[in-house]
C-alpha cells in the first residue's frame, strides 16, 4: 500500500509541482527563441520543468522516507488576521483610513483568544489617530482620512 | 590616505541634522524590534519602505541600515534577560547569556555584548571602507557572464545555508526566480504570468510580497503557538564587568569580530551565520570549556561581535556589486530602486556621498546604540512586558496601509494577504522564506545577464568558463554543491543548525 511517510515534503512536492505545471501551461505561449536571441518563454519554461521535476522527486522520496508530520494550526487566528487584511483592502477606498483601521484593529485582535474590549477599542482609535497623522497629514499618502462613497 | 578623504566626505555628509535624526531613528526602531521577539528586520525594513517615498535617497538609506543593525544590538538584550531571541542572530546568545544573567551577571553580559558589538561595528565600518572600493574596482571588469556566475554563487550558497532540506531550498529558489520573472519582458515586450492584472505589468511589487510572506505570515506562525511569558525577567545586577570577565572577553571580541567581518562578505552569509559559525570557535578555543552551557562569557562576547561585524560587511556586495546576498539586504535593494538608484559597481564613483555617507552613518550609528542600549536598559525591558495580543493588530495596520501606499491599490494589499498565507504555509512546510526572497529579486537581474551573455557568445555557453573570472565564480559554486554531497560537511551543517 502506499503511505505518505514524510507529509512535510509530500506536500511541499505537491505545491512545486503544481505551480511548476501551472507555469508551464500559462506560459506555452510565451517564444522559447534560440540560445543567441531568448525569447521571453526560455527562463520560465526551464524553471518551470525544474520546479516540476523536484515537486515529482520530492514527492516520490515522501513515500519512502519517514519524516516529521505537519503540526496544526489554528484556524482561528489565521482566519482572522486574512480577514482583517481583506477588509483593510475592501474599505479603505470607501470609508476612509480612521474607519478601516478600527475595524482591521479589532478584526485582528479577535485572532487572540485573550482578546479584551477595553484594550482593543483604545488601540484601535490609537492606531487610526496616529496613522492619519504619519501617513496622511505627515507623509502626504494619498487616502482620505474619513469618507462614505458605497 | 584615499579612504580618510573619502571618509571625510562620508561624515560631512552624515552629520547634518537631518541625518543624524534618521539615523536614531533607524537605530531606535532597529533596538525596539531587536527587543521585541516576533517582528524581524525584514518585515520592519519592508513596513517602513513605503515611508522612505519622500525621503532624500541618503537619509532613507542610513535610517534603514540601521534598523538591521541596531536590531543586532536590541536581540541581544531579550536574549540575556528572558533567554528568547530576540532576533534569529540572537539565538546562539541564549545559550550563554541567560545562564550568565541567572548567575546575576546580566549587566556584566549586556555590557560585553554592547561594547563588543560597538568594536566589531567599527571595524565592520573600517572594513567597508578599506575593501569596498577595492572590490568596485574588481567589479568595473565584471560583464554579463561574470554578473550571471556571480548571482549564480550566491543563489547556490543560500541554498546551502538555508535551514532544513537542500532540495526544497532549491525548489524555493527556483519559485522565486519565477516570481521574479512576473511582469513585462522588456526586451520582447511581452507580459508573462499577469493574468491581465495592471497592477502586475512592471512586475511583482516587492514591499506588499515581503511584508507579506515575512511581516504577517511570520506573526501568524506565532499566534499557532502558546506565548511564553516574557514578564519574568532577570535582574539586571551591576553593568559593570568584573577584571576576569573583561581578561575573557577581549580576545572572543577580537576573534568574532574578525570571523563575522569575513563571513558577512559571503553571499548568504550576513549575521546568522557569523553569530553560530563565532559560538563554535569559542567553544573549541576556550580555556575555561567547562563554563559553556554555564554562562562562558566568550559565548556572548563572540557571537555578539561576530553577528555585529557580520550585519555590517554584508553591505559589501550590495554596495560594491550590487549583488544583494542576504534577504535583508535584498530589501535594501528594493530600498534603493524606491529612490531610483542603481546599485552595483558605478555606485561608488558615482553617488560617492551617498556611499561613504552610508558608511559614516554606520559609525555614528554604532556609537549612539551602545547609549541607546546600556543606560536606557530599563526601558527596553518595561516595553517587553507589552504583551503580544496589542503588538500585532498595530503590525497588521502598519503592513496594509504599507502595502497600499506602495501603488494607491487595493489589489497590493489583496497580493499581500495572499502571500501572507503562502509564507504561513512554507513555515508548516518547512520551506524556508529566504532563499525565495534572494531568487525573486535576482530573477530579472540574472535573465537580463543571461542573454547579454548569450547574444556576446552567439549562442555558445562555453562563454561562461571561457572566461577566467566566471570561471572561478562558478568553480566555487561547484565547490560548495561538492561540500553538500560530502557526507562529513552535511554532518556539521546539521549540528550547526540544531545547536
Amino acid at each position: 500500500m502506499i503511505q505518505v511517510k514524510h507529509p512535510q515534503d509530500f506536500w511541499s512536492g505537491a505545491l512545486f509541482a503544481v505551480v511548476g505545471a501551472g507555469a508551464l501551461w500559462i506560459g506555452r505561449v510565451y517564444a522559447f527563441g534560440t540560445a543567441t536571441k531568448m525569447g521571453p518563454g526560455f527562463l520560465p519554461n526551464v524553471l518551470a520543468w525544474g520546479l516540476v521535476l523536484i515537486g515529482l522527486f520530492l514527492m516520490g522520496r515522501a513515500l519512502v522516507i519517514k519524516g516529521a508530520p505537519l503540526s496544526g494550526s489554528a484556524i482561528r487566528p489565521q482566519a482572522m488576521i486574512l480577514a482583517a487584511i481583506f477588509a483593510f483592502a475592501l474599505l479603505i477606498e470607501r470609508i476612509g483610513l480612521a474607519p478601516t483601521v478600527v475595524v482591521v484593529a479589532v478584526l485582528a485582535a479577535l485572532a487572540s483568544k485573550e482578546m479584551r474590549w477595553k484594550e482593543t477599542i483604545p488601540l484601535g482609535i490609537g492606531m487610526a489617530v496616529l496613522s492619519v497623522l504619519l501617513f496622511i497629514y505627515l507623509l502626504g499618502q494619498s487616502m482620505q482620512p474619513w469618507a462614505w462613497s458605497f | 590616505m584615499d579612504v580618510f578623504s573619502n571618509l571625510g566626505i562620508g561624515f560631512a555628509a552624515a552629520l547634518t541634522l537631518q541625518n543624524i535624526l534618521f539615523c536614531l531613528m533607524g537605530c531606535l526602531l532597529g533596538t525596539l524590534i531587536g527587543v521585541l521577539p516576533g517582528i524581524g528586520p525584514i518585515a520592519t525594513i519592508a513596513m517602513l519602505l513605503p515611508i522612505t517615498y519622500g525621503l532624500d535617497p541618503l537619509s532613507a538609506l542610513i535610517m534603514l541600515a540601521g534598523i538591521y543593525y541596531g536590531a543586532q544590538y536590541g536581540g541581544s538584550t531579550t536574549a540575556i534577560l528572558v533567554n528568547l531571541p530576540g532576533e534569529t542572530s540572537s539565538v546562539v546568545t541564549c545559550l550563554e547569556g541567560y545562564q550568565m544573567a541567572q548567575r546575576g551577571r546580566a549587566g556584566s553580559a549586556l555590557t560585553i555584548a554592547a561594547l563588543g558589538s560597538f568594536f566589531a561595528g567599527c571595524v565592520g565600518t573600517i572594513a567597508i571602507a578599506m575593501f569596498a572600493p577595492v572590490l568596485a574596482g574588481f567589479g568595473e571588469k565584471f560583464r554579463s557572464p561574470e554578473y550571471f556566475s556571480l548571482m549564480l554563487f550566491g543563489l547556490v550558497a543560500a541554498v546551502i545555508l538555508a535551514h532544513g532540506s537542500v532540495v526544497k531550498a532549491v525548489a524555493m529558489v527556483i519559485l522565486g526566480l519565477l516570481l521574479g520573472l512576473v511582469g513585462t519582458d522588456t526586451q520582447a515586450g511581452v507580459t508573462r504570468f499577469t493574468f491581465g492584472v495592471t497592477e502586475l505589468y512592471d512586475g511583482i511589487d516587492f514591499v506588499p510580497l515581503a511584508m507579506g510572506l515575512f511581516g504577517i505570515a511570520e506573526m501568524m506562525s506565532n499566534l499557532d503557538r502558546k506565548f511564553e511569558d516574557r514578564s519574568q525577567t532577570q535582574k539586571i545586577g551591576s553593568l559593570w564587568p568584573t577584571r576576569e570577565e573583561v581578561k575573557l572577553a577581549i580576545p572572543a571580541v577580537l576573534r568574532g569580530t574578525g570571523i563575522g567581518s569575513l563571513l558577512g562578505i559571503l553571499p548568504g552569509g550576513g549575521a546568522v551565520l557569523a553569530s553560530f559559525a563565532s559560538y563554535t570557535v569559542e567553544k573549541k578555543v576556550s580555556r575555561s570549556r567547562h563554563m559553556f552551557g554555564k554562562g562562558a562569557v566568550e559565548g556572548v562576547a563572540g557571537p555578539e561581535s561576530a553577528n555585529n561585524a557580520g550585519a555590517q560587511t554584508s553591505f559589501i556586495p550590495l554596495l560594491t556589486l550590487g549583488i544583494p546576498s542576504t534577504p535583508v539586504m535584498a530589501i535594501m535593494v528594493g530600498a534603493m530602486m524606491i529612490q531610483g538608484i542603481a546599485p552595483g559597481t558605478a555606485l561608488i564613483t558615482e553617488r560617492p556621498t551617498l556611499f561613504w555617507g552610508m558608511i559614516a552613518s554606520m559609525w555614528i550609528g554604532n556609537a549612539m546604540l551602545v547609549v541607546i542600549n546600556l543606560p536606557l536598559i530599563g526601558l527596553w525591558v518595561s516595553l517587553l512586558k507589552v504583551p503580544y495580543r496589542m503588538l500585532f493588530p498595530c503590525i497588521v495596520i502598519l503592513c496594509c496601509v504599507g502595502a497600499y501606499s506602495t501603488g494607491s491599490s487595493t489589489f497590493l494589499v489583496m497580493m499581500m494577504g495572499g502571500f501572507a498565507l503562502l509564507g504561513y504555509v512554507f513555515g508548516k512546510l518547512g520551506c524556508e522564506g529566504a532563499p525565495f526572497l534572494l531568487g525573486f529579486v535576482l530573477g530579472p537581474l540574472m535573465e537580463e545577464n543571461l542573454r547579454r551573455s548569450m547574444v556576446l557568445s552567439f549562442g555558445d555557453p562555453i562563454i561562461f568558463v571561457e572566461r577566467p573570472i566566471s570561471l572561478t565564480l562558478l568553480l566555487m559554486s561547484l565547490g560548495l554543491v561538492l561540500m553538500i554531497v560530502l557526507p562529513s560537511f552535511r554532518k556539521t551543517r546539521d549540528v550547526a543548525f540544531q545547536e
